[in-house]
């Protein structure tokens, strides 16, 4: 019996012609004036911001002359591609509530009562691709975690669950099924299903038959894959040997299956797989046990201290505080990793961080006292020349719901509106 | 306001008494009408979403039983309601509610009638699909084995002069060279071997050799075309041991729970992402393409070789079983055509059997019902059969069913008494009792709980998975072979122990398979003192006494409370010099921590006798465990109860005689077998007496649960 499960190493390595070539070109515009692919980065509990003190987390200054304090020293080398957004609100329902806040991160709907942003772009400037939403987790599923963990809203009111294993990841994006032999027996399955479902649907009312118009969509996309050739990724490979996937809950391996995620996340982007991803670390109320991480400054022995535990550090004089700071600083580490992965991968004149928007998030402000007001965001990328980076933006109080749609615009898609009280594009942000 | 028609108020003694109160004259009246009608509003606005829209209490408490008079309720409102925002609600808001409150929402409310749940459609689980596709395809699963296991190459150049041997294959993207991330294979004496740890699934390859010459492995005879004229050779890895075939569902996503529910069957909080649509359509193809390696098994045809006929037939037969109804004849048709137009018979029932797996008619149950005079929807013969198997097995109809349906014998609540009688003597019922229990407990999960080694050495993934299956087996054993009651299931002096869990419970000995033991002493009672519910209500270096207090008001008593406010302060440090329940002290001691925590902590801290991982403790940092707890308020939030206890026995006695705790897990149950919450307190009023007329006779709970007549009513889905 295998003890270990594990892939020695698995490699996408040899560049077969790319069977979504075709589709590819038709997603890459030709005025680079938009994204091609946005990134959300999502970390849980919120950042060291002490009423009455100076934020650990939130950038200070002018427009251009400005400083980023101690958590987001990791993303120095990065500043000129980056945004730093001060005085964003999700505004006052929940405010205070961890789940609240994730209901209202992308979705900009209290409650998480509307598509977060993400779904909506994968669904529209993203219907292309092979694969039109991606939605990695590391430890984000852990222990039955239920759906308010999750910040990704399908349809208003519904969380899906991140896939959380790397491997499992790896083998449905690289790992073709076929074997460019096209499948045409599963072309007219297909087509019985569809329609089955077609019937089915119109039976229903209501948010039963939108159930199923999701289905539809999802069935859709197994179509394009099964009727078209199999997607070979060429490039680099993406090294998974490390994940055992019978530790993916193991605190100690979690800073490696959240690599894995970023590598693959980075890796099938570059090969036009996919143009919309979400990376979520562990959930809200996280219980995450950070020192535990292996070779980071986080690592104490015998000294177990939780994201969430962190976060409630009470007075920024409690040794909890110290802990809490240097949590959120290894999570714009990682942030920091994926940019430069993008970075490095030339993309047209500039590499991939030029031609993709990139959001760093959590669903509170400051983790003490859980609210809502002066959100910890950070945009980077250029979003293929469309943003003005390098700058601090701040406001005195706008909803970000103008985020959102922010996102929206610099991906090519001409919303005007997104969420609730939403004004128009973050002003200042685009050139 | 709507008018709720389950709600019957028995308060009219009480209104008429205050309205003569208020009498002074006629236009006081008036004025005192109004008063009400503004409060009723204002209730409405800021009160009912917590407080309940007819004062019995959700995540506050029931304002049905006021005793201190008007003054002290609005000046409660006046200064601290809305919870968070008294701003809201001063004066005369506080006032006019005060007076609603009084004169509408008091005494105990009685149920007319319950409330259906929604209709719609429910997509089968993982668990749930995976025994289906075995009991509709015939098949086992393997029930152990990983998600990778090791894949073995060999090729015999049979004399021929190689010096280069590599893999390139549909798990490798099918590189020229090792140097492309070929897989090399070696050489051992004259045979070229090579292993790889891979995922379970089918994969294509091929032998290069020299990085020149693709070859089909000679030694496997499974091939398919490769396209360009030639062949691949096609691999099966399957992980499973003890033989049966792979299962498919090990890949698939877990099932979403909306937040605040236990269970994994949400109706309303799962859909069929991207990814999903995927690994159905993959394991559909891997279950098709076994399946019809016994056509004659499959499609029950006696002569294959009069293809039409056996086409038509299969059909007919398998489509009734997957679709767990006949087929419709535009169903029939469309499959007919899909089986006839493959080429072959095998080819054409495999189609059939991907399209039948991919079908919303077989990943969902329809629960929609035809529409009744009243409004509701009264479900199908067939979709009540499905309901029974499903809530009863975890998996689809068996024959007996599909014939009382087709008889029409399960409409009347007799017809479904005698098949869930039936139903439970299976093991399947074993089966789904142990997974309502272990999600309801909190239990599935404790094995990948983490824990502070240095701080519980005996701690290890495998204890843990001993402490979840203990609460299986034990939970399922007193509803099927012991006294049957809710009574044991908290209080028993025994529970079920293998040679793993028998030192944390200080027993001697022990062996590999569960034996029903007696605790060594008094301070364990039934599921309270599992070391699985003790190990999942603590944190990884300490105990909580707050998870433990949860643990007992939503599951076991299905009281809310609500989440903590900013500023909470969370989990105290920990403090060398102090036992846990003396660092949370605070928690009573602050007036704004005390509003929740005068319901959590007091029931959580009898629990401390027992530490982390559910070890015996009578000490703590050197200083003595207080063991006294305090079930306060057991039978609703807010009607300011004592019930003080000394060990977890005491704490199972007090729960064993709560009409609370009966209805909570009749609640509970409810919620796995429909799929949701029903906020409605009614939702389960007639199981609730049946339960409590047996003696809280678990087995008559349960069958009660689908005899009852509201088990066959939906209403319309908002």
């Amino acid at each position: 019996m295998i003890e270990r499960r594990r892939i020695l190493k698995a490699l996408a390595a040899s560049a077969i012609t790319l069977p979504f070539a075709g589709l590819f070109a038709k997603s890459a515009r030709s005025a680079p004036s938009v994204a091609k692919r946005l990134i959300v980065f999502y970390f849980p509990d919120g950042v060291p911001a002490p009423q009455g003190q100076a934020s650990r987390f939130h950038a200070s200054g002018s427009e251009l002359a400005f400083s980023l304090p101690e958590n987001l020293a990791p993303l120095e080398p990065y500043r000129s591609s980056c945004v730093f957004l001060n005085g964003l609100s999700m505004g006052g329902t929940d405010a205070g509530s961890h789940p609240g806040g994730a209901k209202k991160l992308l979705t900009g709907v209290d409650g998480g009562g509307g598509e977060s942003i993400d779904r909506y772009l994968a669904r529209t400037v993203g219907a292309g691709s092979p694969n039109r939403h991606l939605y990695f987790g590391a430890m984000a599923n852990q222990n039955a975690a239920s759906g308010d963990k999750h910040i990704s809203y399908p349809s208003p009111g519904t969380t899906v669950a991140p896939e959380d294993n790397p491997i499992l990841s790896f083998q449905r994006l690289f790992v073709p099924q076929g074997n460019g032999t096209q499948d045409t027996e599963g072309a007219s399955v297909i087509d019985t299903v569809k329609g089955d479902l077609d019937d089915v649907r119109a039976s229903l009312e209501g948010a039963e038959r939108q159930k199923l118009d999701l289905h539809l969509e999802a069935l859709r996309e197994v179509e394009r894959r099964v009727k078209g050739l199999s997607p070979t990724c060429g490039g680099a490979a993406v090294d998974i040997s490390g994940i055992d996937a019978s530790q993916l809950y193991s605190p100690e391996r979690f800073p490696g299956v959240l690599r894995a995620h970023i590598d693959i996340m980075v890796q099938a982007m570059a090969c036009g797989l996919s143009q919309v991803g979400v990376v979520q670390c562990s959930q809200h109320t996280s219980e995450l046990i950070m020192s535990r991480f292996p070779a980071t400054p986080l690592y104490k022995a015998n000294f177990d201290m939780r994201s969430h535990q962190a976060s409630h550090y009470g007075d920024p004089g409690d040794p909890k505080f110290a802990d809490y700071v240097a949590q959120r600083t290894w999570f714009a580490s990682q942030f920091a990793y994926l940019l430069g992965e993008l970075q490095k991968r030339p993309d047209g004149t500039g590499t991939m961080l030029d031609s993709s928007v990139v959001l760093l998030c959590s669903e509170v402000c400051d983790g003490n006292t859980h609210l809502h007001d002066n959100m910890p965001f950070v945009l980077a990328g250029r979003a293929g020349g469309t943003l003005r980076t390098g700058r601090l933006l701040s406001f005195g109080y706008r909803r970000h719901s103008d985020l959102l749609l922010s996102l929206a615009r610099a991906m090519g898609d001409g919303a005007t509106s997104f969420g609730q009280e939403c004004q128009g594009v973050l002003p200042g942000l685009f050139v | 306001m709507k008018t709720n028609l389950s709600w019957t108020l028995a308060t009219v003694g009480v209104s008429a008494a205050l309205g003569t109160a208020f009498g002074c004259g006629r236009s006081g009246d008036d004025a005192a009408k109004a008063d009400v009608a503004s409060g009723e509003a204002q209730y409405a606005a800021l009160c009912a979403g917590c407080h309940g829209t007819q004062g019995e209490g959700k995540t506050a408490p029931t304002l049905r039983h006021w005793t201190r008079g008007e003054p002290a309720l609005a000046g409660i409102i006046d200064e601290r309601m809305p919870l968070g925002d008294p701003a809201k609600c001063k004066g005369k808001c506080a006032t006019d509610v005060a007076k609603y409150i009084l004169e509408k929402l008091q005494g105990d409310l009685v149920c007319a009638a319950p409330r259906p749940t929604a209709r719609g459609l429910r997509l089968l689980t993982r668990r749930e699909y995976r025994r289906t596709v075995q009991d509709l395809l015939g098949l086992a699963f393997a029930t152990k084995g990983g998600d990778t296991c090791e894949a073995s190459f060999r090729y015999d150049p049979q004399g021929r002069s190689v010096s280069k041997v590599h893999v390139a294959g549909s798990f490798n993207a099918w590189p020229a060279t090792t140097a492309a991330g070929g897989w090399p294979l070696t050489l051992t004496g004259a045979v070229w071997t090579g292993k790889r740890t891979l995922p379970q699934g089918q994969y294509l390859y091929k032998f290069v050799l020299d990085e020149r010459d693709w070859i089909a492995d000679p030694g496997n005879g499974k091939t398919s075309p490769d396209g360009f004229g030639g062949n691949n050779s096609v691999l099966d890895v399957q992980c499973g041991v003890g033989g049966g075939a792979a299962d498919p569902t090990t890949s698939f996503p877990v099932d979403t729970r909306p937040e605040g529910f236990l269970f994994d069957d949400s109706a309303r909080g799962r859909i069929v992402t991207p990814v999903l649509a995927d690994e159905y359509f993959r394991a559909a193809t891997t279950l098709a393409t076994v399946a019809v390696g016994d056509l004659g098994k499959i499609t029950g045809c006696a002569n294959l070789g009069d293809e039409k006929a056996c086409a038509a037939s299969f059909v007919a037969r398998f489509g009734a079983r997957a679709f767990r109804r006949p087929l419709t004849g535009t169903e029939t048709a469309r499959y007919v055509d899909l089986t006839s137009k493959q080429g072959s018979l095998a080819s054409g029932v495999r189609a059939a059997l991907r399209a039948f797996l991919n079908a919303p008619q077989f990943l969902y149950r329809s629960e929609q019902g035809t529409p009744q005079k009243d409004g509701t929807y009264r479900l199908s013969g067939f979709e009540i059969a499905s309901a029974l198997s499903y809530g009863l097995w975890g998996t689809m109809p068996d024959d007996v069913l599909f014939a009382a349906a087709e008889k029409g014998e399960l409409d009347a609540p007799e017809g479904r008494e005698k098949q869930a009688r039936r139903m439970l003597a299976d093991a399947r019922a074993r089966e789904t009792v142990g997974t309502f229990a272990e999600q309801w407990l909190g239990s599935e999960n404790v094995a990948s709980a983490t824990k502070a080694a240095q701080l519980y050495p005996a701690w290890s993934e495998s204890l843990g998975a001993s402490m979840a299956e203990e609460t299986r087996r034990f939970v399922t054993s007193v509803v099927f072979d012991g006294s049957h009651t809710y009574e044991e299931l908290v209080t028993a002096k025994y529970s079920m122990v293998d040679d793993r869990l028998a030192p944390l419970y200080g027993l001697a000995g022990g062996s590999a398979s569960f034996e029903k033991r007696d605790y060594p002493d008094g301070t364990r009672a039934g599921i309270l003192g599992h070391a699985s519910v003790l190990t999942a209500t603590s944190h990884s270096d300490q105990t909580s006494p707050i998870r433990r207090g949860l643990f007992v008001r939503r599951r076991l008593l299905c009281q809310e409370l609500p989440a903590p406010p900013p500023n909470a302060g969370g989990v105290p440090k920990v403090d060398p010099n102090a036992t846990t329940r003396e660092r949370f002290a605070q928690h009573t001691a602050n007036p704004t921590c005390k509003a929740c925590h005068q319901y959590i902590d007091g029931v959580g801290f009898g629990f401390e006798p027992f530490d982390a991982i559910g070890q015996k403790r009578t000490q703590e940092n050197g200083r003595d465990i207080d063991p006294k707890g305090d079930m306060n308020d057991v039978e609703g939030l807010g009607t300011q109860t004592h019930a003080p206890y000394t060990g977890l026995r005491e704490l199972g006695q007090i729960l064993a005689s709560s009409r609370a705790a009966k209805a909570c897990v009749v609640k509970q149950y409810g919620r796995f077998v429909a799929g949701g919450v029903d906020d409605d307190a009614c939702a389960s009023s007639d199981v609730v007496r049946r339960f409590e007329a047996t003696g809280g006779d678990l087995r008559e709970m349960i069958v009660a649960t689908f005899a009852s007549p509201s088990f066959v009513l939906r209403r319309s889905a908002p």
